[in-house]
């Protein structure tokens, strides 16, 4: 074994190798952290954001820095006195004890009042017990679990885009409707393994019981988030032949399950609907000029609807700003932005954290999902935003290239009927008390 | 019935995938008791070439599209090469005297560094190239019909299965390397070039890797944090069959895949529980894996 190095030489050349290669991956790190806004000292307020900026739902990230930047230049050139805001925007690496301790840095270091952001329902819960701890304000911009503003409720907690029970309470709208056309009795469920899957199926089903939807529940499966092959779920969702698939998949997930179920007779016998992020624009893009017959979808923003002015300009300015369209995270993080500085401006304090918190509850503010004669409002009993939600089916559209197909024939409901009855949520509530879901 | 084929067909396509991901990890170990924590790095790699390979052929239609195939092929074969080599002679070739576990450690550096590297190089945003998948269209038996795309897989399996036992048990090459699995020091007495040997192992060990990766891109989102993923359940196949066994990462494979696929069809809520159940029963009546052979220490 002479060939081999002495330890010495080795210990210099190995060393070497490895800091060639540090230095290599190094940039990434510098993404890191970003901020956005005024500078320290001279801002009014400062905003600590969490999103996945690495890994697989990094494009949220990226696409809600974009739309707070449009939501900093909307403010500066609103006219109407705003406050200044200092945005830290930090990547949680979709890890929740990561992300406590960005939280941690944000409140302590950099002495942020509000925190903001998060995609991941697990990563938001356990930044919300931290915003509670130190009783800072935190905004959700794009996690989905009703968990958070029902049975893990409290008053430091907001969420400025649609949870999964205002996407359920559209979809069993639409399902329920669909069946007195139709008449399907035959339903399953798919939805990925973690709290906002199973949530989403608590969901369905109160909002199924609140209408009197009759159905025979076939099949519910579970597959761990970021599956890669969905083949067995496939198969037995035929065996089970149901007539509609309700999933709660999302992103590359959502996506990668409809190509290889396409690769089947899956659509020739089934309808897939997915109500709280199947129509988001990523999703649009993967489906090409050849999407899945008789999808039903809907998600927490559109690009084209409604086809207002406000939701126009929006659109328009991303594309302009980013030669990109948005997906809805991008919509959900400039609304948390908007929301905070209507909040200080209203509460007329930017330190006074009960005063905006009492300016939180019950906040109109016109958002870019409003259609033309509604405003968006926060419902002060859970702290949820309530708006409007389309559902439809997938029409060929190329005017958001590189897609070539998007939503249409929208069914649009009523922000009131998707909202949960305060009766269920104090049931929800009473029935999580003492449990690990609850820490009010 | 139609329970029963559609879990035996469903295991055998997840096995297939399974055994691909874990071939290579297995063939490192059994040759330069190397566990290769950065295996699951050349999956990646291999899948994110592979799918910007094959979405800039159709991107410009280039030609026929059954090309796509062998792009998918070429481009794991020369990342998993390149890249391989590169880190056996820059890197590894320095340690192959050192102790297993900071092998691990070495290993383990690398696979957040290429992690990194793959970030930096292809981007944070998802690949999707599903037309080699839709392309061989579907068949159907019995009640259900299943991707062509993912029976073939069983097929490339085997093909990868066979040429790996043939290898190491019916060729001159393959005595030599059980030659140096057995002893290491008697081999080099014997005129055996065992730093040759390492490197090429090395190296076909991550092609494995690179092409279990390209030929699964068409089926999934390519993005990253994916190779990351495949190395526990890569792991969990080869300390099932043992570590360093052809043989029983193609029954690991076998017994993860269909009990998986039991799971999936009988009791949906355990799936994720099965595969590391199987495991750990297997470890608890055999700690070196069913077809792992209890080494005598040497002092």
């Amino acid at each position: 074994m002479t060939q081999f190095l002495t330890g010495r030489r080795f210990a210099a050349r190995a060393a070497c190798s490895l800091l060639v290669l540090c230095a290599a991956a190094q940039p990434l790190t510098s993404w890191a952290r970003v901020e956005l806004g005024a500078p320290a000292g001279k801002a009014d307020a400062t905003i600590g954001c969490m999103f996945p900026m690495t890994g697989r739902a990094a494009i949220y990230g990226r696409d809600s820095i974009a739309g707070m930047k449009l939501a900093l230049a909307d403010l500066a050139r609103d006219g109407t006195p705003a406050p200044t805001l200092r945005v830290l925007i930090d990547d949680t690496r979709s890890k929740a004890s990561y992300a406590v301790r960005i939280a941690e840095d944000f409140i302590h270091r950099d002495g942020a009042r509000f925190l903001c952001g998060m995609v991941s329902s697990g990563v938001a819960h356990a930044v919300s017990q931290t915003a509670q701890r130190n009783r800072v304000i935190m905004v959700g911009t794009d996690h989905a679990s009703s968990r958070l503003t029902i049975e893990a409720f409290h008053k430091y907690y907001f969420r400025v885009s649609n949870d999964s029970y205002t996407s359920m309470a559209a979809g069993a709208r639409y399902l329920a409707e669909l069946q007195r056309k139709t008449g399907w009795k035959r339903l399953a469920f798919i939805a990925p393994d973690y709290d906002y899957g199973h949530v989403s199926w608590i969901d369905l089903r109160s909002n199924f019981e609140r209408l009197g939807v009759k159905f025979e529940l076939v099949g519910m499966f579970w597959p761990k988030l970021y599956e890669p092959d969905y083949s067995p779920y496939i198969d037995a969702l035929q065996k089970a032949e149901p007539e509609i698939v309700v999933t709660a998949l999302w992103g590359g997930d959502f996506i990668a399950f409809m190509k290889q179920a396409a690769s089947t007779d899956f659509f020739d016998r089934t309808r897939l609907a997915n109500f709280d992020t199947g129509a988001n624009y990523e999703v649009m893009v993967a489906l090409g000029d050849k999407p899945p017959k008789g999808l039903i979808v809907s998600a927490r923003h559109h690009n084209n609807w409604p086809e207002s002015e406000r939701n126009r300009r929006f659109v328009n300015d991303f594309h302009e700003a980013e030669g990109r369209f948005p997906t809805y995270a991008a919509e959900g993080a400039y609304s948390g932005i908007m929301m905070i500085a209507a909040a200080i401006r209203k509460a007329g304090s930017a330190t006074d954290t009960d005063a905006i918190v009492t300016a939180l509850e019950g906040l109109h503010l016109q958002l870019p999902e409003d259609p033309d004669g509604f405003t968006s409002y926060i419902d002060p009993d859970t702290h949820q935003i309530v708006q409007m939600q389309a559902v439809g089916e997938v029409v060929p559209d190329d005017r958001f290239p590189p897609a070539r197909v998007m939503v249409g024939n929208w069914t649009v409901y009523r922000a009131e009927d998707l909202s949960p009855p305060p009766a269920l949520v104090r049931e929800r509530r009473s029935r999580a008390a003492g449990t690990a879901d609850y820490f009010p | 019935m139609t329970t029963l084929y559609a879990i035996l067909i469903d295991g055998m396509i997840y096995a297939s995938w399974l055994f691909m991901v874990a071939a290579g990890l297995t063939v490192i170990y059994g040759v330069m008791r190397i566990l290769n924590m950065a295996h699951g790095s050349f999956y990646s790699i291999g899948a994110y070439t592979g799918a910007s390979l094959v979405g800039w052929y159709f991107s410009g239609a280039q030609g026929a599209p059954y090309w796509s195939y062998a792009l998918l092929l070429g481009a794991a074969l020369v990342s998993g090469v390149v890249v391989g080599l590169l880190i056996e002679q820059g890197l590894l070739q320095f340690m192959y005297k050192r102790d297993e576990i900071l092998m691990v450690i070495v290993t383990y550096a690398l696979l957040l560094i290429l992690e990194d590297a793959t970030k930096l190089i292809f981007g944070v945003d998802p690949y999707f190239t599903f037309q080699p998948y839709s392309l061989l269209g579907r068949s159907e038996i019995g009640e259900l019909t299943f991707a062509n795309y993912d029976l073939a897989l069983i097929a490339v399996a085997a093909v990868i299965g066979a040429a790996c036992w043939l290898t190491l048990n019916r060729t001159h090459t393959g005595k030599v390397l059980r030659a140096v699995i057995q002893d290491r020091e008697i081999a080099i007495a014997m005129g055996v070039n065992v730093k040759l040997m390492f490197a090429a192992t090395f190296v076909v060990g991550t092609t494995l890797g690179a092409i279990a990766g390209a030929l699964t891109a068409p089926a999934i989102s390519v993005s990253p944090g994916i190779g990351v993923e495949v190395i526990v359940l890569a792991f969990a196949v080869v300390v099932v069959g043992g570590l360093g066994s052809i043989e029983g990462a193609i029954v690991g494979a076998l017994l993860v895949g269909i009990t998986r696929a039991a799971a999936v069809h009988l009791a949906p809520q355990i799936e994720l529980f099965v595969i590391y159940g199987v495991m750990a029963l297997v470890l608890a009546v055999r700690p070196q894996g069913l077809f792992g052979r209890d080494l005598a220490r040497k002092i």
